[in-house]
């Protein structure tokens, strides 16, 4: 309760006294828009974790290693993730549902056990120290960064790609035999996935002081693949309204008490039933009248569809 | 070597007998638990509390762990899955649903300590602990340089049998027809007559009871039970076998069992550290991408 | 006219005594300024996750701590608060509360956190909010005085009073090598973990001195299931001693796994061992496993009895090594305060006037006479223990510190 009574009384001391908080929502909502991206064209990815582990390894051994100013660092291990997208979409691209999220997230835990756990450079297991982080400046990339890219992806939705998207996305078949090119398509949405989730990755190891391999691990992914759902998967807004909640949730009922993880499940599950289609899209409360339920009395909202 | 590959067999069981839970749902119900792992924890949760809290005998905690398991599934079903159904839900927010039971599950485990509210289901934490010893038999037999233990015996056989025992079920009796029918295709079954929400409901069950089981192996044989034994270790695993083995193939899920244990313990002697586990992830990778069926898998699911 | 001199001698009193109470700075008022002010402390442990075999134990010493000063005229009559959050074990929750309790309370310093590796995140975070922070458990390397490795600047925020593996390790080696002349090793080491590979690093580089072989080193990750492929690897090279630096639950697995292998040789380790919990985890298995650590229950420094009995009069159990090194915390920070001349209203100052005190204490704690070093490091006693196969641990021997 402190806490929005904070909030909203002294939203100056607010922001001081939670800038971390505020940049991992942010940085959060940019993964939760890399996952929208590749989930609008009906792909489900949990590659995005090994995406940013990509950017954030590449920034910091960059930022350690050479000489060049941040920003490159940024750019490089951006782009690096995207190239690793593409080399990573290329085989996968003929997966479809649940076997495409399953085979990312074999290239997830591959890339984490296999590679930066064995490479020296990435310092293995302790990861790498960042001591270039700046915990109250980084804060800015990432609050000026997330409403651009929420525009970006927002008009992409709007324009061509984007109705070629919903297209594959409804039936991959039927856009193919109507002269879309589904495989540029996908691996194009992949693409620009990997790039944002390099980008947050990228920025999120200049609040912390670290890279550690665990950060970008399957359950990092499950977890944003939670913000997109529940915020809601039909337009940009949803990723960044279900990040918001979901990642403050566990602090907002902190105070509350020691189950704080209990209730954050148990909101989870009510909000995935009550609104299947998310916070932040069209359609009532999902209200289903139980069998038993009498039938003239009255359920609140619009019942949902009857199937 | 040898003892190596003893190891290797072991494990495997244990993995074997997490995936074909896991596989049943996923092909008769197409819905991927991710409660499962869950039900694996407190499956040795549950038994350890019996034994160490309660003071049962260790095979009557088992049995009534294993039970109440399978009754967690039907839990499962009427909290995660059947209001989903029910609402018409697109598949993936069964994902999310079975995402927050588990959440849920560890996190009462998590919680439980002496004088909290759940202390009569466990009282250590995040602790790791063991069953006391002598609870149960635990002898060790040298034979022929090789250490072969008491309990890593036991487990294999009652894995074995319980795998021949489902695979019989499946085949011969009406219950297995029926659920070879929801499988094949769900309209067609309820068109049929059969009722599907009792189908998933004893989908789950069984896979829960089987989940269960596995984890108190699990915790008998290597000392571990803690709330987070399905989560670090065998979620992810699970997920690898039933893919090599073929999503919602009951064979496909005991033979990628042990194959997955044989590729982690001969990368793990051959490279050592956590090699292992990548080249575990890296097959699974490359099964999906040349034969995404898996070795025994015989149809390809399209939907999310 | 007597009236109108009572009346300005009274005034001129009154003014005197207004002053003289009003002068802070003064050594000799700062007592009568802490009368009724809050010293806000406070501390991140890991009382979840695989540090959850330590936190609470830290905890507990800090509580009592905390508690028996409030009891006894608190701080120059201020008293202590103590607010204390758990980290899960995670590096970058870790980090996060770290950051609130810093910038939300006025707090003058803190506590923790449990593990090597979450201070990788929030020394360094400490350091640049310049708030005293006291380390309770942590034995890495790089903690004290480059929080911030590879930079080398020294860290003039973070002090710790756990000792350090540097010194640990070796000493632990050293007393058994005397004793047993063992000839091979096998050191068995989780490389996803700070404090474990640290020990690891240290291990190899003490052994040779000792005559010990390093047969192989067996690398896993903290998240294994099935120790049973390392530990064969271990068993089958048959070494005289298997070093086990790791955490958690982990020591005790393996010391089980490998009896059951048939492995009869010596296990020797880090600062994993040393609690409770995990004796009684590995429990007849782990008869015998030897360390180094910063505390022994019976040390007879003068202190010790009472914290000893303090706390078994409160817990109903025998505090551990953990437990007296966050008592001994809260009671370097009580001290520090108390020659700190705080002044309660600028907290910035305040701090940075707490760690200079924190330069120079030197008190009476269960764990001996304590000083910091010229680097915020330990040097004191180390106690060699070993498990007892019940749940507690035997004396060896100590070593002074040389």
């Amino acid at each position: 309760m402190d806490f929005f009574i904070l909030l909203f009384t002294d939203p100056v001391r607010f922001y001081n006294s939670h800038e971390l908080l505020i940049a991992q929502i942010g940085v959060n909502a940019i993964l939760a828009i890399s996952l929208f991206v590749t989930f609008y064209s009906g792909q489900l990815t949990l590659a995005n974790a090994g995406f940013m582990a990509v950017g954030a390894y590449t920034t910091v051994i960059m930022s350690l290693y050479l000489p060049l100013p941040l920003p490159v660092d940024i750019l490089t291990g951006t782009l690096l993730a995207g190239a690793v997208g593409f080399l990573v979409g290329l085989p996968v691209l003929r997966l479809r549902g649940i076997f495409l999220a399953i085979a990312t997230i074999g290239f997830v835990e591959a890339l984490r056990l296999g590679v930066i756990l064995n490479v020296p450079i990435t310092g293995e297991g302790q990861g790498l120290k960042n001591p270039g982080a700046d915990p109250l400046g980084g804060i800015v990339p990432i609050l000026v960064s997330l409403p651009i890219i929420a525009y970006l992806v927002w008009r992409l939705t709007r324009a061509k790609l984007g109705h070629a998207w919903a297209a594959i996305r409804e039936d991959e078949l039927a856009a193919s035999s109507n002269g879309i090119n589904v495989a540029l398509y996908k691996m194009l949405a992949f693409v620009i996935g990997a790039l944002l989730a390099g980008y947050a990755g990228a920025l999120e190891t200049h609040i912390n002081f670290f890279v550690d391999p665990t950060e970008y691990s399957v359950t990092r992914a499950i977890q944003i693949l939670t913000f997109a759902v529940a915020g809601g998967t039909t337009n940009v807004l949803g990723p960044i309204v279900g990040a918001l909640f979901l990642t403050s949730l566990p602090e907002i009922i902190r105070q509350a008490s020691a189950y704080r993880d209990v209730v954050n499940g148990v909101i989870l599950i009510l909000v995935i039933i009550f609104r299947p289609q998310g916070i932040v899209a069209g359609g009532g409360f999902a209200i289903h009248r139980p069998h038993w339920w009498p039938v003239n009395w009255r359920l609140g909202g619009r019942t949902a569809s009857t199937g | 070597m040898t003892q190596q590959l003893l190891n290797a067999i072991f494990i495997g069981s244990i993995y074997a007998l997490f995936a074909v839970g896991y596989t049943l749902v996923f092909g008769v119900l197409d819905v991927l638990n991710l409660a499962h792992s869950a039900v694996f924890m407190l499956g040795a949760v549950i038994t350890y509390s019996l034994v160490a809290i309660h003071g049962l005998p260790f095979i009557v905690a088992a049995v009534v762990a294993v039970f109440i398991c399978g009754l967690l599934g039907l839990l499962i079903e009427f909290v995660a899955l059947r209001p989903l159904r029910r609402r018409n839900a697109p598949p993936i927010s069964a994902l999310i649903s079975t995402i927050g039971l588990a959440l849920i599950f560890v996190a009462i485990v998590e919680q439980a300590t002496p004088g909290t509210l759940f202390s009569w289901l466990w009282q250590d934490g995040a602790n790791s602990v063991r069953f006391p010893s002598g609870a149960v038999p635990d002898p060790t037999y040298h034979i022929a340089g090789v250490t072969l233990e008491g309990t890593k015996l036991g487990i294999l056989v009652t894995s074995i049998l319980l795998m021949l025992v489902l695979g019989y079920v499946i085949r011969y009796t009406q219950v297995g027809r029926a659920l070879r029918a929801v499988a094949e295709n769900r309209r067609a079954a309820t068109l049929l007559g059969i009722d599907v929400d009792r189908i998933f409901a004893s989908t789950l069950f069984v896979s829960s009871a089987l989940g269960g089981l596995a984890g108190l192996l699990f915790g008998l044989a290597l000392s571990d039970i803690s709330p987070y034994i399905g989560r670090d270790q065998v979620e992810l695993k699970g997920l690898a076998v039933i893919v090599l083995g073929g999503m919602g193939s009951i064979p496909g899920a005991v033979v990628g069992g042990y194959l997955l244990g044989l590729i982690e313990v001969v990368a793990f002697v051959r490279f050592g550290s956590n090699v292992e586990a990548g080249v575990a992830f890296a097959a699974l990778f490359l099964m999906l991408v040349v034969r995404p069926q898996g070795l025994f898998g015989a149809r390809l699911k399209e939907r999310l | 006219m007597k009236n109108r001199l009572q009346g300005i001698t009274v005034a001129v009193a009154l003014v005197l005594a207004a002053c003289g109470s009003a002068s802070t700075g003064g050594t000799t008022s700062s007592s009568s300024s802490y009368q009724g002010k809050t010293i806000n402390l406070g501390a991140i442990l890991s009382l979840t996750g695989a540090g959850g075999v330590y936190g609470p134990s830290s905890k507990k010493g800090m509580d009592l701590a905390v508690e028996t000063i409030n009891n006894s005229g608190g701080v120059n009559g201020a008293k202590l608060a103590l607010d204390t959050e758990d980290d899960a074990s995670d590096k970058a929750q870790s980090a996060q509360v770290a950051q609130r309790l810093i910038q939300q309370g006025q707090l003058l310093a803190l506590l923790g956190p449990t593990l090597s590796n979450s201070a990788v995140a929030v020394h360094p975070l400490a350091e640049s909010f310049k708030i005293p922070i006291l380390a309770v458990s942590t034995t890495g390397i790089h903690i004290v005085p480059d929080c911030n490795y590879p930079k080398t600047d020294p860290c003039k925020y973070v002090f710790r009073d756990s000792l350090g593996e540097e010194s640990a390790i070796p000493a632990n080696i050293k007393i058994y090598s005397e004793k047993a002349h063992p000839k091979t090793g096998v050191l068995l080491v989780a490389n996803d973990d700070k404090f474990s590979s640290d020990g690891g690093k240290i291990v190899q580089a003490t052994v040779a001195q000792y005559g010990i072989q390093l047969l192989d080193t067996v690398q896993f990750s903290k998240t294994t299931a099935d120790f049973a492929p390392p530990v064969t690897r271990a068993v089958q090279k048959n070494p005289d001693v298997i070093f086990i630096t790791s955490l958690g639950g982990i020591p005790a697995k393996i010391m089980i796994e490998a009896r059951k292998q048939g492995f009869t040789g010596q296990f020797l380790g880090g600062n994993g061992f040393n609690t409770a919990v995990v004796s009684k985890q590995a429990g007849a298995a782990g008869k015998g496993a030897q360390s180094g650590s910063g505390w022994y229950i019976n040390n007879t420094f003068p202190s010790n009895a009472s914290f000893v009995k303090a706390y078994r009069d409160k817990y109903g159990s025998d505090p551990d090594q953990f437990a007296a090194q966050g008592y001994a915390g809260i009671l370097i920070l009580a001290d520090s305060a108390k020659r700190a001349n705080l002044t309660f209203s600028d907290t910035a100052g305040d701090r940075t006037r707490l760690r200079d005190a924190m330069e120079k204490v030197n008190i009476d704690t269960p764990l001996g006479r304590f000083q910091f070093t010229s680097t915020h490091d330990v040097k004191q006693t180390i106690w060699v223990i070993q498990m007892d196969g019940a749940g507690g641990f035997n004396l060896v021997i100590s070593v002074s510190p040389s």
